[in-house]
């Protein structure tokens, strides 16, 4: 069951350093928000506080109708990171069940979900068994396990190449289709982002405040052609302009 | 719809057959061995030290067949001394990083302290444990376990801080109890470090609990040792000393063995 993300006035400053300026953001429960913009900009701060990893320093984030802590404390919030937090220790299967038996909620059947995800008969390897795609299916397939209402994702496809980011990209796009969930999703990739989201939110740099919402209103999932879309093309460049434009100033 | 292949399987070489294999551990165990005695015999041509310094080795060898029963008596009770004392290092050592990693400030507090007794001459220690406690299990223990706790303790320390960021951001979004973090991703990742600082404490254990018994005991390999070179007898000390490496070997082999089997990488 996906949930709404309510994003209030956030600012985060690090010591006298301003990493966030007074974000607002409303998040409709299923829909896909990409965080784009250039290195530093607070996309992974904001990430961090909508997660209750980090405490913003002013502002509130709502999750329905919790505070981030409590929507933590309940299990509603799914991360998946750059680098896979799969333990290497364990066989990709048990990596799954490990996250429902943390969480002490079986949401999906681990089996299931791994056959879903492309991996039959690679449950049994562990994580230096597995290719650098396979591995961050298994750490999606970990994170939304427990059936988490908003997954928050920070630059999950980025140690991938281009094509196999592509594939994986799509691959993710349909399984969404399949398991409805609030996605905030970080990226410096401004194609993967308009592949994948509703909404691209635009960070200016260092100290980050959003320049623009951008909305990709082409239904999901979408169909690999998309990329060659006018519309798809547009709004890339767009985006582009947008942040060559601040970079630039 | 399977995005990308498996990685191909890894090609691994047979293992070879039992009589190469066998003749290559031969092979591994001769030729150190053979070294050894070409340096003794060696040692005894060029130094012309007297038999009770630098004995043949034939000798040696005859001393631990006609003293094997006396030896393994104070074997036992250089083994008994290096077990408990290696048994609380380990708890200490582990015991105090568990603590600071749970409350930090205990680290200001305790390891300065911790510090200060590593640097202790542990002749100085023995004396004073001597004093205390006589020629007891007691004082011989303390001073392994004294000796043997600091390695544990910083390994320890540096492997729970070894814990992947990621899976720490996991457990907290999974709201994981501070047991379900330690037990499951915390020790784990500190297993390689505890088990570099217990073939260091394993091995070091035998050594420090015959220098104990040394100085202050009447039972045990250090006494053996001290006796023996009252004595003259080199002979014996040679033939202890044999032993003792030997043991501090399969200990050493040990646990380097069960770390293999523990380690996760």
């Amino acid at each position: 069951m996906a949930a709404p993300v309510s994003i209030r006035g956030v600012s985060r400053k690090f010591g006298e350093t301003s990493a966030l300026r007074a974000v607002d953001l409303e998040v409709a429960a299923g829909e896909f928000v990409a965080l784009v913009g250039p290195s530093g900009c607070g996309k992974t701060t904001l990430l961090r506080i909508v997660a209750d990893l980090l405490a913003p320093s002013s502002g509130e984030v709502r999750i329905g109708s919790d505070s981030a802590a409590a929507a933590r404390r309940k299990r509603l919030l799914g991360l998946v990171s750059q680098r896979p937090a799969v333990l290497p220790w364990k066989r990709a299967i048990d990596d799954v069940r490990f996250t429902q038996r943390i969480a002490g909620r079986v949401g999906f059947d681990p089996a299931k979900v791994l056959r879903e995800f492309g991996l039959e008969g690679h449950e049994a390897k562990r994580a230096r068994q597995l290719s650098g795609g396979m591995l961050q299916r298994v750490n999606i397939a970990s994170a939304i396990a427990y059936d988490p209402s908003v997954l928050l994702m920070d630059e999950p496809f980025a140690a991938l190449d281009e094509m196999k980011r592509e594939e994986i990209g799509e691959w993710f796009d349909h399984e969404l289709a399949q398991r409805p969930k609030t996605v905030l999703f970080v990226t410096h990739h401004i194609d993967e982002a308009v592949m994948l989201a509703d909404r691209l939110l635009v960070f200016s740099p260092a100290p980050g405040r959003v320049l623009e919402i951008v909305a990709v209103e082409v239904p999901r999932p979408r169909d690999p052609s998309f990329r060659q879309d006018r519309r798809f093309v547009s709004i890339a460049a767009h985006v582009r302009g947008l942040l060559m434009h601040k970079e630039a100033a | 719809m399977p995005v990308d292949a498996a990685l191909p399987a890894q090609g691994r070489p047979a293992p070879p057959r039992l009589l190469p294999r066998l003749a290559r551990g031969a092979v591994r165990v001769a030729t150190p061995v053979c070294s050894v005695m070409a340096l003794w015999y060696l040692a005894i041509w060029f130094s012309g030290l007297p038999a009770f310094v630098i004995p043949r080795p034939e000798r040696v060898v005859e001393v631990l067949w006609v003293d094997h029963a006396f030896i393994l008596e104070h074997l036992w009770a250089t083994l008994e001394v290096a077990t408990i004392g290696f048994f609380w290092a380990n708890v200490a050592g582990i015991g105090l990083a568990v603590l600071f990693d749970i409350l930090p400030p205990t680290r200001h507090m305790l390891m300065p302290a911790a510090i200060t007794l590593r640097n202790v001459p542990y002749i100085a220690l023995i004396s004073v444990l001597m004093l205390a406690f006589g020629d007891t299990i007691l004082s011989k223990t303390t001073i392994v376990a004294l000796a043997g706790f600091f390695p544990v303790l910083v390994n320890t320390l540096a492997g729970l801080r070894a814990a992947d960021e990621v899976q720490l951001d996991r457990m907290r979004i999974l709201n994981a109890s501070w047991w379900q973090t330690f037990s499951r991703v915390r020790l784990p990742y500190a297993i390689p470090s505890i088990v570099a600082a217990q073939e260091i404490t394993g091995s070091g254990s035998i050594i420090v609990a015959i220098a104990a018994e040394w100085m202050i005991s009447s039972t045990g390999l250090g006494y053996v040792i001290n006796n023996a070179m009252q004595n003259y007898r080199g002979d014996r000390v040679y033939a202890v000393a044999l032993v003792a490496t030997v043991l501090s070997f399969l200990i050493y082999s040990f646990v380097h063995w069960l770390g293999r089997r523990l380690d996760w990488r």
